[in-house]
């Protein structure tokens, strides 16, 4: 699983340093019709368009489809990224979904085969705002499925302005969740129409856009389970058609072949359990129809004979095929992971997945920031599609339910709900625009007089109004700050960037050896790799755990330990993110338990969590710190020379602004290590490895040649 | 190049006062001299030399008279024999005649001769250079008398050689006078001092020039610098650079840029993007841009950026019918004493540009040219390709291309464009009016062959309407004329026309039910009520019969008329509410 954010994200509570987001300074957009105008408001702050742009870039699939466009289709397949993961390296080619690099090469392509000649960078920029847009028009056809236009038009309207798909489809973020979703409304839209229709021709159309779901984003299972959900469904609701059988049947058989096609996904469909639901189905669908043939052939008596025959011989059957497979390890039972929230799962099991913001538990507060009235009336949207129910009304009563768990479970799939709380809520409001606008020919209806119904009205226009002034306000305060520069604000208002990031990962590029190995936290791997250019040691594909507690160790040792370990690696820099004199909080001091906790995890031995509290289990900086902490690596590296500077007259040297105190270790001396670069603001500082042996071949190398 | 031996004549060097100036990264030799010509033949060239041991350095030499009006003189590489180094021959413009003398003045830039010394320093120390020359006047012919005043960048020398007991002052070495040298004598001379001006030097540049005629002129700069000092040894602490105004004193961390005055839309970045820490200001005369790289560069540090600007094309292409000529920079400022080791100028014509001749102020080397494609190209534009080693400001001279373009091309891309969306509404438009599905859609085809149907009905239904109305005119016209024989004539047509219509509509009838449709039934309701309107008809006629025939009282006649019409009236309205509902 890629985890693609910046880590651990939390707001600054500096006063003085409003960081992230805060790029926007005058945004008078308003209406509901800026869906685009949303999405380029990062890049059109910033001086000049393109060109500040490609610093939003997800640096890993920008470099990915980089190497597409430069060597070929074939080349990316194999690409092994030895530049990643040091000394393991990484399969690229087949660890990687494609999609979102194919489709960039591929408009590139296009693009410089008409002689318009587009940097890719500028493609990738703008690939997931105009992807958005199609998003808006799959989402349009498919509640016009499900409801009418009029719903289909609101829902089209929801989804470009509504926060949680902004925060994806931003111009920049160049993700796979960007493609994602709209190839993910694009199959419903096209299974909802073959299950109307069933015909066969739509229901390929269904399965090439799964085909394309899977090549771009690992969410696709949440297709693949949600279809025979509904053909589960169906069938239980006694309304098994043979539209619902050709359907599913193609879909299945089709959808299944395609999928495997992706090197990535492989032989996973038809081993792993998520993907069993689906071929269960299948079979029960299959038995169902055949049961169904046999009914009208068949009397009563031997038709339940048969029946009761049949279904314990199947049921045996699967069972101990089931035990068996998962006996031989040909398939792995790991349904906890999708049914139990993962932090609670993966706290006791991997702190790695627990460490990332994303994949926290999401808050109310959340919900409503990113959906605002939505969220609120999707349920009425709900109860009138269960209330009217028909085929294809099922399917988005368990869309509708299916995704509000899963966003529940994570922040992350907060991205899957999105889709369906806008169409439900186009829905609702949709009806109640019907009844309350519609014209005076029904006379019948009581109590409703003209004055009542401009009440409603104006209600309901106030509520989508606010729900765009909100949609407004958070796309242009939260979601279009690039997250490698930072602004702050000078008490007269004027701003200034902190561009230490790039500073520093661009003096990385230039002025170290093109081979050189950089060690970081596994958060800034990309970015490295990306910007800088050099060889990683872990980065936010986060494959190999154990590499990463080797890393999450090294940070929290000794020197002399810390040491050994990077000698074992052959690190050449080791790269810290500091925010004391700034006041920016994700920084690894503030991340360092985490490195700790996995450490611990590979290394119970070496490394434990409670040796870094004080005896009254708090984790401190300062004098009172416990003395493994102020005599890690990572403290040491984050404070030396930090204790001789004076930021203001108010404060002591060595006062840490992020964490508000004054630093417990003031002399910091390096045996091993020596600083190389610190940025401008002190954010990252690049400390080189001095080499002591003559030879510089590693003992890993050695290990591995002997 | 082309070098070709020479002979040097008899020439005297007379009063010769050199100038080293050392006070940045270059060494920039100013040599006056006052030639005199002993002989009685007159000379119109004389030679200037550079010692072997400078001569890879060399990056620029010119000569001026001091009389002469326009200065420069024009130079010539050339080769003496039996001697070591490089040599100019300097025609003159006007010969020297025997016994005259001539004042001159020859400079020359050196770069990459100041080595540091030592060659590694720390954060802290400051930055030692040594500079490795010459004492005499290195030339062919004998020097009567000499001095050399050599500038430095500050008053700390470490050493200096002392040929001639040389005076110092402040930043000011004084060596001479040295009398009656002989040609190509050398004395080195060597002074280790401190400079911590900037040793910044452009490893590569590549200039884009980009012309459009539609008034436009692109200009991007790829630049590799690198600090050439004495390199950083040891750790960069960023406390110190920040606290102590003497920390990293040899560092860079910014300079300016000199732009045309014309500029417009500046940008200045690199592969990761924006680089947030410049500044631009724009002054009467030019543009100039605070190029302030990511990072301070230390010794041996490099960095990499790109910068561009787009200017307007009527400041620096002329033309004349199909003629053009586009005058401008071959290189441009990048910063004060900039040293270029490799230049690299590409030129973007405009597609269609042929006869191309390029001008440029010295000596450049061209490398094939290559098609660039943009937007909207078909055949390429072409592109000329230059380069050239070690380049310093005295390069920045203008270069002209002349080239034919027939004005006609420029109708070219519009056409392309009005082309390309003829083309796709035309497929649009042919995709819209013809059907290409390869199925049929029974109940579509029906629900056609209904409406059509229905057309036909509502048509024929019309018509049988139209005849009641005829009828009813011919009526009127036979209460006055009282003409019995057009009455029935107009009755008899008004039937059988009648009857036609009738058996249409029922045909029409059959085949709707035939298609299944419940319009049929509607159809059969026109039809019922129609021939209740038909009976009226004849009624109302009957009646005028029988009132000409004077049967009825008019009064009463008038009484039955109104009532037969507001009953055919009513049902006529029944019938055309059936035909809209149809």
């Amino acid at each position: 699983m890629e985890l693609i954010c910046l880590g651990h994200f939390v707001l600054s509570h500096n006063p003085e340093v409003w960081i992230l987001g805060e790029l926007m300074l005058n945004c008078s957009w308003g209406g509901v019709g800026g869906d685009s105008i949303h999405r380029i408001h990062p890049a059109l702050e910033c001086h000049s368009l393109v060109v500040s742009l490609s610093s939003f870039l997800l640096r890993f699939n920008y470099r990915s489809t980089h190497h597409l466009t430069s060597n070929g289709f074939y080349e990316f397949l194999n690409w092994f990224d030895e530049r990643a993961w040091y000394p393991l390296g990484r399969i690229v080619g087949g660890t990687v979904y494609p999609g979102l690099m194919v489709t960039a090469g591929l408009i590139h392509y296009v693009l410089n085969l008409l002689h318009m000649t587009v940097h890719i960078r500028d493609v990738c920029v703008f690939l997931a705002p105009i992807f958005s847009g199609l998003t808006a028009i799959s989402t349009f056809l498919l509640t016009r499925e499900l409801w009418n236009q009029g719903a289909g038009l609101l829902a089209a309207c929801f989804i470009a302005i509504v926060p949680g798909y902004i925060s994806r489809s931003v111009a920049g973020s160049f993700d796979n969740e960007g493609i994602a979703i709209f190839a993910l409304q694009f199959t419903y839209y096209l299974w909802v129409k073959s299950v109307k229709t069933g015909s066969v021709f739509w229901t390929i159309g269904c399965c090439l856009s799964y085909f394309y779901m899977v090549s771009a984003w690992g969410g696709y299972v949440f297709i693949i389970n949600l279809i025979p959900l509904h053909v589960f469904v169906l069938l239980l609701m006694q309304r098994y058609s043979r539209r619902v059988y050709i359907a599913y049947s193609t879909f299945y058989i089709v959808g299944l072949v395609l999928s495997m096609q992706i090197p990535f996904v492989g032989f996973q469909p038809i081993r792993t359990s998520e993907h069993m639901a689906a071929a269960g189905v299948f079979a029960l669908l299959q038995a169902y129809a055949f049961l169904q043939y046999l009914k009208d052939r068949l009397t009563k008596q031997e038709f339940q004979t048969l029946f009761f025959l049949g279904v314990s011989l199947a049921a045996g059957v699967v069972f101990l095929t089931v035990i068996y497979l998962t006996y031989t390890g040909k398939f792995s039972l790991s349904l906890m992971r999708y049914l139990c929230p993962p932090p609670r799962y993966a706290k006791i099991h991997i702190p790695i997945i627990a460490s990332v913001s994303e994949h926290q538990p999401t808050t109310w507060v959340s919900f409503f920031f990113d959906l605002h009235i939505l969220v609120c009336t999707f349920p009425a949207g709900l109860w009138f599609c269960i209330k009217n129910i028909n085929d294809e009304r099922v399917f988005v009563a368990l869309y509708a339910i299916s995704a509000v768990y899963f966003a529940g479970v994570m922040v992350r799939l907060m991205l899957t709900l999105t889709p369906v709380v806008c169409m439900l809520s186009a829905i609702a409001f949709s009806s109640v625009f019907e009844h309350y606008l519609g014209d005076d020919q029904k006379k019948d209806k009581e109590g409703l007089g003209p004055n009542i119904k401009s009440i409603v009205t104006m209600l309901m226009l106030m509520l989508l109004m606010m729900f765009a002034v909100h949609c407004t306000w958070v796309t242009s305060n939260a979601y279009s700050s690039p997250s490698v520069v930072l602004a702050s604000y000078n008490h007269d208002g004027s701003r200034n960037i902190l561009d230490d990031f790039r500073e520093a990962y661009y003096w990385l590029r230039q002025n170290t050896d093109e081979h050189a190995r950089v060690m970081s936290w596994w958060d800034y791997g990309y970015q490295i790799a990306g910007m800088a250019n050099r060889t990683t040691l872990v980065d936010n594909n986060t494959w190999n755990n154990s590499h990463i507690a080797l890393v999450g160790k090294a940070m929290s040792s000794n020197e002399s330990a810390a040491y050994q370990i990077m000698q074992s690696l052959d690190v050449d820099y080791v790269l810290i993110i500091f925010g004391g004199v700034i006041g920016y909080s994700g920084d690894d001091i503030n991340k360092f338990l985490w490195m700790v906790r996995i450490a611990e995890g590979e290394h119970p031995k070496d490394i434990r969590e409670s040796d870094y509290f004080t005896p009254q289990g708090e984790f401190r900086v300062d004098k009172a710190g416990s003395p493994t902490l102020l005599n890690c690596l990572m403290y040491k590296m984050s404070y030396y020379r930090f204790g001789e500077m004076q930021l203001d007259f108010r404060t002591p040297p060595g006062f840490d602004r992020t964490r508000n105190a004054e630093i417990g270790n003031k002399d910091i001396k390096f045996k091993h290590l020596e600083e190389a670069f610190t940025s401008e603001h002190w954010l990252v500082r690049i400390y080189k490895v001095k080499n002591e042996g003559s030879s510089r071949t590693s003992s890993f190398l050695r290990k591995a040649r002997s | 190049m082309k070098r070709h031996r020479f002979d040097i004549g008899s020439l005297v060097n007379e009063e010769v006062k050199r100038t080293v100036d050392l006070s940045t990264h270059l060494a920039k030799i100013t040599t006056e001299v006052l030639l005199s010509n002993p002989g009685r033949s007159t000379v119109n060239s004389f030679v200037v030399a550079l010692e072997p041991e400078l001569a890879p350095h060399l990056a620029f030499i010119g000569a001026s008279g001091q009389e002469e009006k326009d200065g420069s003189l024009e130079l010539k590489e050339t080769s003496l024999k039996g001697q070591s180094g490089k040599f100019f021959e300097v025609q003159l413009l006007s010969g020297l005649a025997g016994g005259s003398k001539l004042r001159l003045q020859v400079e020359t830039v050196l770069s990459h001769v100041l080595r540091p010394f030592p060659t590694h320093i720390t954060q802290a120390e400051r930055q030692l250079v040594v500079f490795q020359g010459n004492h005499y006047l290195y030339s062919p012919y004998l020097t009567t008398s000499q001095t050399t005043r050599v500038r430095l960048a500050s008053k700390n020398v470490e050493s200096y050689t002392k040929l001639g007991n040389p005076s110092k002052s402040d930043e000011i070495i004084e060596f001479g006078p040295f009398q009656d040298i002989p040609p190509f004598s050398q004395d080195p001379m060597k002074i280790h001092y401190e400079n911590n001006s900037p040793f910044l030097t452009i490893s590569s540049i590549t200039r884009t020039i980009e012309v459009s005629h539609w008034g436009n002129i692109a200009v991007e700069e790829t630049i590799d610098l690198r600090h050439t000092g004495a390199f950083l040894k040891g750790p960069f602490s960023r406390y110190d650079y920040q606290r102590q105004s003497d920390s990293g004193i040899s560092s860079i961390k910014s300079f300016k840029t000199i732009l045309p005055a014309s500029a417009q839309d500046v940008y200045y970045r690199d592969e990761i993007g924006n680089i947030s820490t410049s500044h631009l200001l724009v002054l009467e005369d030019a543009v100039e841009v605070e190029v302030r790289p990511r990072f301070p560069l230390f010794g041996g540090w490099k960095t990499h950026y790109i910068i561009g600007y787009n200017l307007p094309s009527y400041e620096y292409l002329y033309t004349l019918g199909d003629q053009y000529a586009l005058k401008m920079r071959l290189v441009d400022h990048v910063y004060d004493d900039q040293v270029i080791d490799h230049l690299t100028v590409k030129i973007i014509l405009p597609e269609g540009a042929r006869n191309i001749h390029l001008d440029t102020p010295y000596q450049i080397d061209r490398e094939p040219d290559q098609l660039h494609y943009t937007y909207l190209d078909t055949f390429g534009r072409p592109v000329l390709v230059a380069t050239k080693s070690n380049l310093v400001e005295q390069h920045i001279q203008d270069v002209v291309i002349h080239y034919t373009f027939n004005k006609i091309l420029m109708l070219q891309e519009p056409l392309l464009v009005v082309g390309a969306f003829y083309i796709m509404f035309f497929t649009v438009i042919i995709y819209v009016r013809l059907d290409f599905s390869i199925t049929k859609d029974p109940a579509a085809e029906v629900r056609m062959k209904v409406a059509s149907i229905t057309e036909q009905v509502l048509t024929l239904v019309n018509k049988r309407l139209g005849l009641y109305r005829h009828m009813n005119d011919v009526v009127n016209r036979y209460k006055q004329s009282r003409d019995t024989g057009a009455l029935n004539g107009g009755r008899k047509t008004m039937e059988a026309e009648h009857r036609t219509l009738t058996n249409d509509i029922s045909s029409l009838q059959a085949r709707l039910k035939v298609e299944g449709s419940d319009l049929a039934d509607k159809v059969a309701e026109v039809q019922k009520l129609d021939s209740q309107v038909k009976e009226l008809v004849c009624r109302s006629c009957q009646e005028a019969e029988r009132l000409v025939a004077g049967k009825v009282k008019k009064e009463a006649y008038i009484e039955n008329e109104k009532s037969l019409a507001s009953k055919r009236q009513e049902l006529i309205n029944r019938i055309d509410s059936l035909l809209d509902a149809l």
